[in-house]
C-alpha cells in the first residue's frame, strides 16, 4: 500500500490550519455581530392583540398528531369550504419541550415559521406567554369560544382571563390497567407493588406523574412545597433503581401496553381509542386524576390572525366540536357537544372520558407547575430530569 | 460424520451469511406481513387480527402518507447526488494529493459525525435563521448534504486506499487526458466504493430524524410524519409503502442487472 | 500541467465539500462553542456570555456513568456488527457473482424505511411474551423469568441493528476488488486457507474494516434513539442527558459544554484506536508515513 505522494513538508500544515480558523471567526463575525445575549426577552415585551379582519387567505395550523378527525370531509375542510380559507394543517407538535425546543430561536426573533396558530399544553402556553411570545386575544373577536366554552375552563389559574389562549381539548392522566393481568391495580401507589415489578411504566412528563405521586400519598399538588416535590421524585428515583419501574415514555406506553410488555402505567383517557386490547381501561385513581387542558395559541409574528380567530371560531360550534370528539375521544371544551353526539351514537354522550360528570372528577386536581421561583422551579425540574436520565 | 460435515464445513461462510441477512430483513418480513392485517384503527403493534387486502388495494389512499414519502424520496436522492458528488471528489483530493491542512480537512470530515445529532440540528437551526433562509426543503437539503459527506469520503476513501494505480498510468502514457483517464479508468475502478456510499448517504437521509425536525419548517418528510402517528398509530398504509419501497428497489436493480446480463451476451455472440 | 495547477487541484477537489462543512458545520457549531461558555437562564433575560468554564464541570459532574455506559455499549455494538457484517461482506463480494450489487442492495433497503418502523417492527419481534424471547430463554441467553425489551441488551441490539449498514458498505467496497484467483493463489501458497486469509484478505479489506469501525463507533456513543425506545430506567446514554438538558432543561450551555466534552472523548478514543491499529486510514495519514 505504497503512495506514490509522500509526505516531504510536514511542518507546513499549521498555517493552512490558522487560515481556516481565521475564515471562520471571519465568517462568524459577519453573520453575528451585535448582540451578546442570547435568549430570552423575546419578541419584545409588548402586548400585542391578534387583530380580526376579513377572512380569507392561507392559514397555518400546528397541532398534535391524531387530534383531529380524518377524511375528506373533515372539520379542516369543512372549514375551507365555509370561509374560502386555505388551510395548512400540520401535525408536528409530538412533544412540549420538543416543539418549543425548535421553535424558541424564530419565536425570540419575533417569527412563527409561518404558523398562525399552534396547540400547546396549559403550563407550556404561560411559558410562552411570560416570555412574550404570544399575541393576547381579543374576547370580543371571540363570540362563538366564549358562547359555547364549558364554565370550568373559562377561568383556570394559569391564564384567569383566557388572555391568550384557547382550549382545543382537555384530558385526564390517571392510570391505565390490563384488567385481566392486574386487576387490583386503583390507585398510583399500587404501582409500586413488588408483585408487578418491571411491568410498570410512568410518563417522562413531570407535571403528570409527580403531582399523581404526591396526591397517592395524600399531598393535594395544589398546596405542595418544593419539598413534597422532591420527595415525589425521590420516591420515583428509588422505584426505577429497583427496577420496578421499567420506562419513562411519552406516548409509547400505548404500545407496550398492547403488547402487554406492561400491565399498568400512568396514562392519558383519550388513548383506551387506540390500543387495540380489550383488557386495557383507563381507570380513575382512587386519589383523583390530573386534569389538563392542551390550547391554541396565536403567536407573535403570525401571519393571518384573522383567520386564525376565525377558526378559534368555527371549532367552537358544537356540531362542527361534535365531529372532532367523536374522533378524538378526550374531554371536549364546548358545552352543548354531549346533545350533539346523543343523537348520533348515545354511548359516547354517556361516557365519562368525554364528558365527566363533577362527581367523577371531583378528587382530581388541576395539573400543577413546581411552586416557587424560578430557580425552585429549575431545582425541581433538574431534579426530575437526572431521575429520568439515571444521573447521580 | 463425514459428508454432512465436510458440507457444513465447506458451506459455512454461505450458511453464516444466509443467517445474516435474514436478521437483517426480519423487520421487512415482519412490516411486510403486517400490512396485510386487518385492523379497525392506526397500528400501534404488531399483533395479527385477521387478513385483508384492503391496504394494498388502498396503498395510496392516505394523503399524507404519499405526500411525506415522495417529499423523503425527493430530498434522499438530491442530498445523495450532491453529497456523493461531493464526497467523492473531497476522498479523491485525501487520498491522492498532498497538500497543506490535509490534517484539517481530515478534521473537519470526522467531526460532523462526532456531534450528536441534537446539537447539529439546534445549531443549524440558529444559523440557518440568521443566514435569513426560510425552513423548509432548502434547508433540509443543505442540512442533509452537510451530515452525509463524512461518510460518503470514508467509505471512498477505504476504497481509494491501496488502489492500483497502474492502469491509469498506462492510460496517461497512452496520451490519455486526465478527465478521459478519470472517466474511463478511475471512475469505473472506483464504481463500487461509490454505490456502497450512496446508499449509505440515502439512507441516512431518508432516515433523518432529529436534525430534520429542527429545520423542517412545516415540510414534513417520511421519518418526522412516521414519529408523529406512531404515537397514537401508524395506519397501515405506512406497511404497504414502506414493504413496497424495499420491492421496488430489490427488483429496479435486478432488471438493470438483467438488462446488462443480456447486453453482455449480445455483445459477445455478436463479437 | 504547469506546477502550480498541480497544486492547486486537491484544493479544487476539496472546495466544494470544504466549503459546505465550513457555512454549516464549523460555523453553526462555533456558535455552540460560544454557547457552552455562556450562563443565566431563559427565563432571566437569556444567556450572557461570561467564559463560564465551569459549564464542563458541571456537564461532566454526575453523567459520567452515562459517558462510560455510552461507550461499552457503542463499542459492544462495533464488534458484534463486524462478526455479523465482515462474513456477510466477504460472501456478498466474493461469492456472490454478478447478483452481487443485488443483494447489497436487498440488504440495505430494510434500511430505507425509518428506523422508527424497523424498530417497532424489533420490539414486537421481541415482546416479553413472543416465541422469540422464548427461544432465547431455552437456549439460556436470558434468564428464565428475564426479559429482552428495556434492558442494555436491548440497547445494544438496537445499536447493533441500526448501524449495520455502516460496518457493511465500507468492508463490501473494498472487498470488491479483490481478485478471487489471489486468494487461490495465496492458498496454495500457505497451505492453510486460515493463513492465506490472514496474510492476503485481511491486509486487503483493512481499510474497509478501519472504516466501518469508526463508522459505527462514532454515530453509536453519540446516538439516543436507541435508549429511549428500547432501554429501560437504568440505560441512560450521554445522548439521552444532552437531550434532557437542551429540551427538558433549556440549560443550553451545559448542554453544549457535554457535547463537546464528548466530542472530545471520541476523538481521543479515535485517534488511539487509529495508532493501536496502525491504520492511517481515516485521519492523519501523515502519521503512519512519517
Amino acid at each position: 500500500m505504497s503512495n506514490s505522494f509522500e509526505n516531504t513538508s510536514a511542518h507546513r500544515r499549521r498555517p493552512a490550519l490558522a487560515l481556516l480558523l481565521a475564515l471562520v471567526a471571519m465568517l462568524a463575525l459577519a453573520a453575528c455581530g451585535d448582540d451578546d445575549t442570547v435568549g430570552g426577552g423575546g419578541g419584545g415585551g409588548e402586548a400585542e392583540v391578534a387583530k380580526a379582519g376579513p377572512v380569507r387567505g392561507e392559514l397555518t395550523i400546528s397541532n398534535w398528531p391524531a387530534y383531529m378527525d380524518t377524511g375528506k370531509e373533515n372539520t379542516v375542510a369543512e372549514f375551507e369550504d365555509a370561509t374560502g380559507v386555505k388551510v395548512d394543517y400540520v401535525e408536528d407538535v409530538n412533544d412540549n419541550a420538543e416543539f418549543f425546543g425548535k421553535l424558541r430561536p424564530q419565536l425570540e426573533r419575533g417569527q412563527s415559521g409561518g404558523r398562525s396558530i399552534f396547540v400547546v399544553t396549559d403550563w407550556m402556553a404561560k411559558q410562552m406567554y411570560d416570555l412574550g411570545y404570544l399575541q393576547e386575544l381579543d374576547h370580543a373577536d371571540l363570540t362563538t369560544v366564549f358562547d359555547n366554552i364549558l364554565p370550568s375552563l373559562e377561568s383556570p389559574s394559569f391564564d384567569p382571563e383566557r388572555k391568550f389562549s384557547v382550549p382545543w381539548q382537555s384530558g385526564m392522566t390517571g392510570i391505565m390497567v390490563n384488567e385481566k393481568l392486574a386487576p387490583d391495580i386503583r390507585s398510583v401507589n399500587d404501582l409500586f407493588d413488588p408483585k408487578y415489578k418491571g411491568k410498570v411504566t410512568m410518563l417522562s412528563e413531570m407535571r403528570d406523574t409527580v403531582p399523581l405521586v404526591m396526591k397517592a400519598d395524600g399531598v393535594d399538588p395544589a398546596e405542595a412545597d418544593k419539598q413534597d416535590w422532591l420527595d415525589a421524585i425521590d420516591k420515583l428515583r428509588e422505584a426505577a433503581e429497583s427496577g420496578q419501574i421499567r420506562r419513562f415514555t411519552g406516548n409509547d406506553y400505548n404500545q407496550d401496553m398492547t403488547n402487554e410488555n406492561v400491565v399498568a402505567a400512568i396514562g392519558w383517557s383519550g388513548d383506551t381509542s387506540i390500543i387495540e386490547n380489550p383488557d386495557v381501561k383507563w381507570r380513575m385513581p382512587a386519589e383523583g386524576c390530573i386534569l389538563w387542558s392542551d390550547n391554541m395559541v396565536i403567536p407573535k409574528g403570525a401571519p393571518n390572525t384573522a383567520a386564525a380567530l376565525a377558526w378559534m371560531n368555527f371549532v367552537y360550534r358544537p356540531r362542527v366540536q361534535a365531529d372532532i370528539a367523536e374522533y378524538v375521544q378526550y374531554v371536549t371544551p364546548v358545552a352543548g357537544v354531549d346533545e350533539v353526539l346523543r343523537q348520533r351514537d348515545p354511548e359516547l354522550a354517556d361516557n365519562q372520558l368525554i364528558f365527566p360528570d363533577e362527581q367523577f372528577t371531583a378528587d382530581c386536581s388541576t395539573q400543577p407547575d413546581p411552586p416557587g421561583s424560578e430557580e425552585d422551579q429549575q431545582e425541581v425540574t433538574e431534579a426530575f430530569q437526572d431521575m429520568i436520565t439515571g444521573q447521580g | 460424520m463425514s459428508g454432512a460435515w465436510r458440507w457444513l464445513r465447506r458451506n459455512a461462510l454461505l450458511l453464516y451469511a444466509a443467517l445474516a441477512v435474514l436478521y437483517m430483513l426480519a423487520p421487512i418480513i415482519v412490516i411486510g406481513l403486517f400490512s396485510f392485517d386487518q385492523t379497525s384503527t392506526g397500528k400501534l403493534d404488531y399483533r395479527w387480527s385477521g387478513l385483508t387486502l384492503d391496504y394494498w388495494r388502498e396503498a395510496f389512499a392516505d394523503e399524507s402518507v404519499n405526500e411525506a414519502m415522495i417529499t423523503s424520496i425527493q430530498l434522499a436522492g438530491l442530498s445523495m447526488l450532491v453529497s456523493t458528488a461531493i464526497g467523492t471528489l473531497m476522498a479523491l483530493a485525501l487520498v491522492r494529493h498532498e497538500f497543506r491542512g490535509r490534517k484539517a480537512s481530515n478534521l473537519l470530515i470526522v467531526l460532523p459525525m462526532a456531534t450528536p445529532e441534537i446539537v447539529i440540528g439546534a445549531a443549524l437551526l440558529s444559523m440557518f435563521l440568521i443566514y435569513g433562509l426560510e425552513l423548509g426543503f432548502q434547508t433540509l437539503f443543505l442540512a442533509h448534504v452537510m451530515f452525509s459527506i463524512s461518510f460518503v469520503v470514508v467509505v471512498v476513501r477505504s476504497r481509494l486506499i491501496g488502489f492500483d494505480r497502474s492502469l491509469e498510468e498506462a492510460a496517461a502514457d497512452l496520451g490519455a487526458r486526465p478527465l478521459t483517464t478519470f472517466r474511463t479508468i478511475t471512475l469505473p475502478l472506483l464504481a463500487p466504493g461509490i454505490v456502497a456510499a450512496a446508499l449509505l448517504a440515502f439512507a441516512l437521509s431518508i432516515d433523518d430524524f432529529v436534525i430534520s425536525n429542527f429545520n423542517s419548517g412545516t415540510t414534513e418528510t417520511f421519518p418526522l410524519y412516521i414519529f408523529g402517528v406512531s404515537l397514537r398509530g401508524i395506519p397501515v398504509q405506512v406497511n404497504v409503502l414502506a414493504t413496497l419501497l424495499f420491492m421496488v428497489t430489490v427488483v429496479a436493480i435486478a432488471l438493470v442487472l438483467w438488462q446488462q446480463r443480456r447486453a453482455e451476451k449480445m455483445a459477445a455472440s455478436a463479437g | 500541467m504547469t506546477a502550480l495547477r498541480r497544486r492547486l487541484v486537491p484544493y479544487g477537489l476539496l472546495g466544494p465539500g470544504a466549503i459546505w462543512l465550513i457555512l454549516f458545520f464549523v460555523v453553526p457549531m462555533y456558535f455552540m462553542g460560544e454557547m457552552a461558555l455562556r450562563s443565566g437562564s431563559l427565563d432571566t433575560g437569556g444567556f450572557a456570555l461570561t467564559w463560564e468554564w465551569a459549564n464542563f464541570a458541571d456537564a461532566l459532574s454526575g453523567s459520567d456513568e452515562q459517558i462510560v455506559r455510552s461507550f461499552v455499549y457503542a463499542g459492544l455494538a462495533t464488534v458484534i456488527a463486524l462478526a455479523i457484517a465482515y462474513p456477510l461482506a466477504y460472501a456478498i463480494a466474493l461469492r456472490a457473482g454478478r447478483w452481487k450489487l443485488l443483494l447489497l442492495f436487498a440488504v440495505v433497503a430494510p434500511f430505507f424505511t425509518t428506523y422508527l418502523i424497523r424498530t417497532i417492527a424489533w420490539k414486537t419481534i421481541l415482546a416479553d411474551a413472543s416465541p422469540a424471547v422464548d427461544v432465547l430463554q431455552l437456549l439460556q441467553l436470558v434468564p428464565q423469568d428475564g426479559r429482552v425489551l428495556a434492558t442494555g441488551g436491548a440497547v445494544v441490539a438496537g445499536l447493533t441493528y441500526n448501524f449495520l449498514p455502516f460496518m457493511i458498505l465500507p468492508i463490501y467496497a473494498s472487498l470488491e476488488r479483490m481478485d478471487v484467483r489471489l486468494i487461490e493463489a495465496a492458498k496454495d501458497l500457505y497451505a492453510s486457507s486460515a493463513k492465506a486469509f490472514l496474510k492476503v484478505t485481511l491486509p486487503i479489506s483493512a481499510p474497509g474494516i478501519v472504516a466501518g469501525i469508526l463508522l459505527t463507533f462514532i454515530p453509536a456513543v453519540g446516538d439516543y434513539v436507541n435508549a429511549l425506545l428500547l432501554g429501560g430506567t437504568g440505560q441512560s446514554m450521554v445522548g439521552n442527558v444532552i437531550q434532557s438538558l437542551y429540551l427538558q432543561q433549556r440549560d443550553y450551555p451545559e448542554a453544549a459544554a457535554l457535547s463537546f466534552v464528548m466530542m472530545l472523548a471520541i476523538l481521543a478514543v479515535v485517534v488511539v484506536y487509529l495508532r493501536v491499529a496502525g491504520s492511517g486510514a481515516f485521519i492523519g495519514d501523515e502519521e503512519e508515513r512519517a
